[in-house]
């Protein structure tokens, strides 16, 4: 057993590191946000020039063979630098559903042109209806000449607005909360009859309510076999937990890190906040709770990778932990910076926002509790 | 000890409740229509100041009345007060300012003219208040104070046209003496006020940067150098309100009919015993901490308190705040991302971030959690 990265993965993390503390200082970001689409086109063009894009894809569609564990790598850095661009929308979860269970066509069509910074995708899974239930899907697809038309409703698509394709997931039979019955499709998101609205999220992304009424797909747009996605989409909302997790952890690491430096610095009763005993202990108490999560999240992605079946659990271990450790790092970084640690000014706020939302998508700390305790 | 209210009581609570029931004004009315609904509460005598002696026009509340009444407005979600004024400036100008003082700023403050803020902290005084650096420099002829500094987190500041501040008069003996109370009016040019925004997006504090601003002597409350002494009582009373343990009650209500609208499996998310029992247990310690205000203003009737068990409420009462608005981000699951103001999921949804970021800053104001563990364990402890 060795968990320590190679040495291609550490070159891998320091390339981002250093595009992040050149690039992506606080204010950069607040930039990036700033566009309708709440992120920077040329930052999504040196992913792909530097092949971080390309990085899961299989060599055969002209990607670099890598695994899940350098996505890993990748989110983790993001985290830290509060990263905006779609990499999990287009890549963990888009990309990663065309190569799992795409056609040979689809594939060529899809995969260099994401590799290459030309395509985005994203995933469109949650309905209004139970949207933390991945079965719960009322959007029909009804077979009709060689194609199919769809109706219904998808909530929190995020990145619609940029998106040159939304996969979807909608019922071609069963019922409203049946696992069975649920097909994907490949979208175009100018299709009549599909319309969106857009909103930012609070922590500064973009996301879309999406609207389907009778829209066409012809046959090549089906993704897989009629009836039989649940298993693709547990698998992706899989791969869209450990993602959110390592991006967590990066931003975890960040705030305990930041709290640290700034009860150093910070002056009060003639001492530094940092030799009040209570705080020093609720700075440890953050260090170990971040740790904790780290080793679960090598643990589930290390499980996830080999398909072993023991994977699931781990992972609604996780995404809980990640739900539970983000809201008690983040909200004692705010504590501990007092006043300051509210202000937009400082990154803290802005770390904070995004474990909210992240703890929101794919099931919050309570869902996956229940479900791993079962 | 007696527990029930007494038959006076039980009337007292028909007519409150009456009184709310004819006059409360609804929807949007709560922000359009809230002179009259002051001025009615003033109509009935001194409702409008329920805390306040009746020599000053105030009620003349037995404790129990004004536990009631405090919980009847809470409970119907009345229009809150902005306390600076009534609540936090006239008791101190009651106890310790002097009458051409009373007579000038009571009545600004008792019918909502004149907006007040608070210039207590600092950026190297915050739980350490008394660090206080804000210079007061007594003028040669003695008629005036030359003020510079600056004050930081100073709520509605950007529409205060007065500010009671506490300045340095000395930096000789403790830090806690050379404390000057002065009041200074917003429009003196030597003031600029600078927004800050916030965790939860919204603009309510401010900094608040003072240079060369000339306060006369007759805007100083009580004694140069006492000024410490006159705001600490204060604090006490304002971190009893802070708990806002009525305001909690009606929230957690809320936060139960709203996880009730929420599909979970067969049934909704208030029937999952994890959701359930999170619920539960802030009920538990809502009661608890319901009774234990009760008690405190028990203490303050016998003529005791409210002493540093305040910091109790305080302490309980914000963390409870806290984690029902968790309660509200969990219900409103996915519909907790998109921010608010925006009509998408659940209408609960739409505040419930926006509350639950802002609702933050309630363990760190009026003293700090952490602060107010050292008040207990120092003054009612013992503690070092």
């Amino acid at each position: 057993m060795d968990l320590s990265l190679t040495s291609e993965q550490r070159l891998l993390q320091d390339s981002v590191q250093k595009f992040i503390s050149t690039q992506y200082s606080i204010s950069e970001r607040n930039n990036f946000i700033a566009n309708d689409q709440g992120y920077d086109n040329s930052n999504w063009q040196q992913f792909a020039d530097l092949g971080w894009l390309a990085m899961t894809f299989s060599e055969e569609f002209g990607g670099l063979g890598g695994s899940l564990v350098d996505s890993m790598i990748m989110l983790e850095e993001f985290g830290k630098g509060l990263v905006v661009e779609p990499f999990l929308s287009t890549v963990i979860l888009f990309g990663a559903a065309v190569e799992l269970a795409g056609s040979q066509e689809q594939k060529q069509a899809i995969i260099p042109a994401i590799i290459e910074g030309n395509l985005i995708g994203t995933f469109a899974y949650a309905e209004p209806v139970e949207p933390t239930n991945l079965s719960a899907v009322q959007t029909k697809a009804t077979a009709e000449d060689s194609g199919f038309r769809l109706s219904g409703m998808k909530s929190l698509v995020f990145n619609a607005v940029s998106a040159d394709k939304i996969l979807l997931s909608a019922r071609t039979s069963g019922g409203d909360f049946d696992a069975d019955g649920i097909s994907l499709f490949i979208v175009d998101p100018a299709a009549n009859g599909l319309t969106r609205t857009d909103y930012a999220t609070v922590d500064g992304l973009r996301a879309s309510e999406i609207n389907l009424e009778q829209v066409r797909v012809e046959r090549d747009g089906l993704l897989g076999k009629t009836g039989t996605a649940s298993k693709l989409i547990q698998g992706l909302a899989n791969r869209g937990i450990l993602g959110l997790a390592a991006e967590a952890i990066g931003a975890m690491e960040a705030l305990y890190k930041s709290t640290i430096e700034y009860t150093k610095q910070r002056q009060q009763f003639d001492h530094p906040l940092a030799d009040f005993q209570v705080l020093k202990h609720r700075m440890t108490e953050m260090f170990v709770e971040y740790n904790l999560v780290k080793s679960l999240c090598m643990k589930a992605t290390m499980l996830e990778t080999q398909g072993t079946a023991d994977a699931q659990r781990n992972i609604h271990a996780l995404k809980y932990l990640v739900g539970k450790t983000g809201r008690f790092i983040s909200q004692n970084a705010v504590q501990l910076h007092g006043g300051m640690g509210m202000t937009e000014d400082l990154p803290i706020a802005h770390y904070f926002k995004r474990l909210l939302v992240i703890d929101a998508q794919f099931g919050n700390t309570d869902h996956h509790l229940n479900k791993f305790v079962g | 000890m007696n527990t029930e209210f007494s038959e006076d009581d039980l009337a007292f609570q028909k007519k409150v409740v009456d009184f709310i029931k004819a006059n409360l004004p609804k929807g949007m009315e709560m922000w359009t229509k809230r002179n009259e609904w002051f001025q009615a509460l003033k109509a009935q005598g001194g409702w409008d100041v329920p805390k306040w002696p009746v020599e000053f026009g105030g009620p003349g509340f037995t404790p129990t009345q004004r536990y009631i009444f405090d919980m009847e407005m809470a409970r119907h979600a009345t229009p809150p007060q902005i306390p600076f004024g009534v609540g936090m400036l006239a008791p101190i100008l009651m106890n310790h300012g002097s009458k051409e003082q009373i007579n000038r700023f009571m009545p600004g403050i008792r019918d909502g003219s004149v907006n007040w803020c608070q210039g207590y902290s600092e950026p190297g005084a915050g739980s350490d208040l008394a660090n206080l650096k804000t210079k007061a420099e007594l003028s040669e002829d003695g008629t005036y104070y030359l003020v510079n500094g600056q004050k930081i987190w100073t709520t509605l500041a950007h529409i205060a046209h007065w500010m009671f501040c506490l300045t340095r008069t000395s930096s000789s003996g403790a830090k806690q003496e050379g404390i000057t109370f002065l009041l200074i009016p917003m429009d003196d040019p030597g003031i600029e006020t600078r927004p800050i925004i916030t965790l939860g997006g919204s603009h309510s504090v401010n900094e608040v940067y003072l240079t060369d601003v000339k306060v006369p002597v007759t805007n100083r409350i009580g004694e140069e150098g006492k000024g410490w002494t006159y705001a600490k009582g204060l604090l006490v009373h304002e971190r009893t309100g802070l708990a806002g343990i009525q305001h909690s009650v009606l929230a957690l209500e809320k936060a139960k009919a709203n996880a009730r609208t929420v599909k979970t499996g067969d049934g909704s998310l208030m029937d999952l015993p994890s959701f359930k029992n999170k619920v539960g247990a802030l009920e538990a310690e809502l009661l608890a901490l319901e009774f234990t205000e009760l008690r405190t203003l028990s203490q303050v009737s016998a003529g005791e308190g409210p002493g540093p068990e305040s910091s109790i409420l305080k302490l309980k009462g914000t963390e409870i705040q806290q984690r029902i608005s968790e309660l509200n981000i969990e219900a409103a699951g996915i519909y907790a991302a998109p921010w608010s103001g925006q009509p998408i999921g659940p209408d609960f949804a739409r505040g419930a971030t926006s509350s639950y970021l802002g609702g933050r800053a309630t363990t760190i104001y009026g003293g700090a959690s952490e602060v107010q563990k050292d008040v207990i364990a120092k003054n009612v402890l013992g503690l070092g």
